[in-house]
């Protein structure tokens, strides 16, 4: 069986491999660039006394490769609409599953070294990419501390092969499900897209409870600040109000907002007399906003050093949806009319 | 034929229902080894159903089968025994017949490689060519070939012949008929052209709008059956004595086709021999109802 497997999709794989040395020699050659400017640029601000801060004095790479980097976000769901989806969908279609099912191998056999192959494909395949895109960022997560947000948490480590699996499994049962290759593509695109949002968006920040720190208005000196550090991601942030916590409803909110440790609060968040005073007293603001009974501000975050505890529970909860996903695929083929 | 000798395949009451058709309804079929057996049935009568559970690639809703002694399973060595070639013969476009060949012998114990081979030579059929590539008919003898390679022990066979050119269908059929002489095998073909099966065939299975109207030997069910000729309209006598399978009424003349139950001894009607396509005929005129439609169905390619 895996003699017919390689040949029918030794081509796939030929592409496969090549698309991968490809990205491959791109990824090491400007990746080396990379590295040995930031070390110089560490060498150099070391030897000197005003270093400033290297996040925003060093550029590394260029817009062009951190877009094609940031690309491989969607290399697993590729994977699982053009190998999972046709797997066993494509048989269907034109009925081979009627030659392989009537040899002398059975169902289980058949389904297992096919999805076995692809599976095993996918996560190499996944893998190799995203250790190349772990590397290659190395300087970067080094100097801006960002391979806990979700741009790059997706994209690095360990996730992408959870996900490179996901994908081909949703395929593989999609299309044994439907029988029909070019709708089993089309619906492993959207589902696989909208689990992972619902996963990104809606669990990652709760796996472990988030850390939240708070901290009075005006404490420049002297006093120790327990501002997170490091690749920590920023979950939430806002005012500590008289009646607890107010959360800035985006982050990195649009329009004026006025710092401090930090911490950036949008005016639209604060009572309309304290945002009056922008023009004329910008100092005044966070003793207006304590009279009006706010406390100081506050981060909630998960810190840098839980970043492979998570990779490790989503990938955790990628391969489980696959391992739900291929059961039911065995139970389908194995009980179903060819 | 021996008695003690199982049949190769034996069903009781075998049903099977889509959601809302009956495509096989209480088929009690049975088939002795060493036997050509014609399966007959105008299209959507049920043949492809009665194969495809044969072959295990469908699960029956009712009754009971074995094959060759077995219960349906998917297990190897059940499916070892078995050739099944449906009729959209179904191969990768992609790869080769010698491809092919090489993908049977990994996926069989017992592959004969070397005879595929030869007759596929034989027949002109290039093997280094993608199978997509080449024609109905040389994709037909492939997967003929690829059955037969197998050395199965039933072969089931939905309209092999269709594709082929008459001379084809001719050496195909006399090529089966020798396998078949040389001993442990026994084969079921479907087809819609009763002429080529009458040379091959000494077993027949007829099927009609899901059911089993006859199943047994040919020459045994021809006997079993006459066709009356003669003036007289009033058949009543006729069928109170026999079985009446068709009447075909004219101004002029009635003809039946009857079951015999003994002998026929009504004088006013001349008795002739039935051939294989006129049982045929007229179990599937039965029906359809008189009128030449049925007439059309015979011989009708895809």
């Amino acid at each position: 069986m895996t003699w017919l497997v390689w040949r029918q999709y030794r081509n796939q794989a030929y592409f496969a491999a090549a698309a991968i040395v490809v990205f491959a020699v791109v990824l090491l050659i400007t990746g080396r660039q990379m590295a040995s400017q930031y070390h110089s640029a560490l060498s150099l601000c070391s030897a000197s006394h005003h270093c400033g801060n290297l996040a925003n004095t060093l550029v590394l790479g260029t817009p062009l490769l951190s877009v094609l980097v940031s690309l491989t976000v969607a290399a697993p769901c590729l994977l699982g609409i053009f190998w999972g989806g046709p797997l066993v969908a494509r048989e269907f279609e034109v009925g081979t599953n009627q030659f392989a099912w009537t040899q002398g191998i059975s169902r289980r056999r058949w389904l297992t070294v096919k999805a076995g192959w692809a599976l095993l494909a996918a996560a190499a395949w996944g893998g190799a990419v995203s250790a190349l895109v772990t590397w290659w960022s190395s300087p970067v997560n080094a100097i801006k501390h960002q391979n806990f947000q979700p741009a790059q948490f997706d994209i690095q480590g360990i996730v992408p092969v959870g996900y490179a699996v996901f994908a081909v499994a949703l395929g593989i049962a999609v299309g044994t499900l439907l029988r029909r290759t070019l709708p089993a593509m089309a619906i492993t695109l959207v589902v696989f897209t909208f689990v992972r949002l619902v996963v990104g968006q809606d669990f990652r920040s709760r796996y472990l409870t988030a850390v939240t720190e708070t901290f009075g208005f005006l404490h420049r000196t002297g006093h120790h600040l327990a501002v997170p550090t490091g690749s920590y991601w920023l979950v939430s942030q806002g005012l500590v109000g008289p009646r607890g916590l107010v959360p800035t409803s985006q982050p990195n909110g649009s329009g004026v907002s006025v710092g401090s440790h930090g911490v950036s609060i949008p005016l639209s968040n604060m009572p309309s007399a304290c945002r009056a005073l922008i023009f004329r007293n910008p100092r005044g603001i966070f003793p207006c906003l304590t009279a009006h009974g706010y406390r100081g501000l506050f981060v909630t975050y998960q810190p840098a050093d839980r970043y492979w505890a998570f990779q490790g529970i989503e990938t955790g909860i990628f391969v489980l949806l696959a391992a739900v996903l291929l059961a039911v695929t065995a139970i389908v083929v194995l009980r179903r009319d060819a | 034929m021996a008695s003690n000798n199982p049949a190769a395949i034996q069903t009781r009451e075998l049903s099977k229902r889509y959601r809302r058709v009956t495509a096989l309804s209480e088929a009690t079929i049975t088939v002795p080894e060493g036997r050509i057996s014609a399966l007959i049935g105008q299209n959507g009568a049920g043949k492809t159903t009665l194969l495809r559970l044969l072959a295990g690639l469908a699960r029956p809703t009712g009754g009971e089968v074995a094959v060759l002694g077995s219960p349906l399973s998917q297990a190897p060595a059940f499916l070892a025994d078995i050739g099944f070639l449906a009729q959209e013969i179904p191969l990768y476009r992609r790869l080769s017949a010698e491809d092919h060949i090489f993908a049977g012998a990994h996926l069989n114990s017992r592959w004969d490689g070397a005879a595929a081979r030869q007759r596929l030579e034989s027949l002109g059929i290039p093997l280094d060519q993608r199978v997509g590539t080449l024609s109905g008919g040389q994709r037909a003898q492939l997967a003929l070939a690829l059955t037969l390679a197998k050395r199965p022990r039933l072969l089931l066979l939905d309209e092999p012949v269709a594709a082929l050119d008459p001379l084809a269908r001719r050496q195909f059929l006399a090529h089966l008929a020798e396998a078949v002489a040389d001993g442990g095998l026994t084969v079921v073909l479907s087809s819609h052209l009763v002429a080529d099966l009458e040379r091959t065939c000494d077993h027949l299975i007829l099927l009609a709008a899901s059911r089993v109207e006859l199943c047994g030997d040919i020459d045994a069910l021809l006997a079993e059956h006459q066709l009356l000729v003669g003036p007289r309209k009033d058949t009543t006598a006729i069928e109170r004595d026999h079985t009446l399978v068709q009447a075909v009424r004219t101004a002029r003349q009635t003809t039946l086709l009857i079951r015999r139950n003994g002998p026929v001894v009504d004088p006013a009607f001349e008795t002739a021999d039935v051939g294989l396509e006129e049982l045929v005929l007229g179990y599937m005129g039965q029906q359809a109802g008189p009128g030449p439609a049925h007439l059309t169905a015979i011989g009708e390619d895809q």
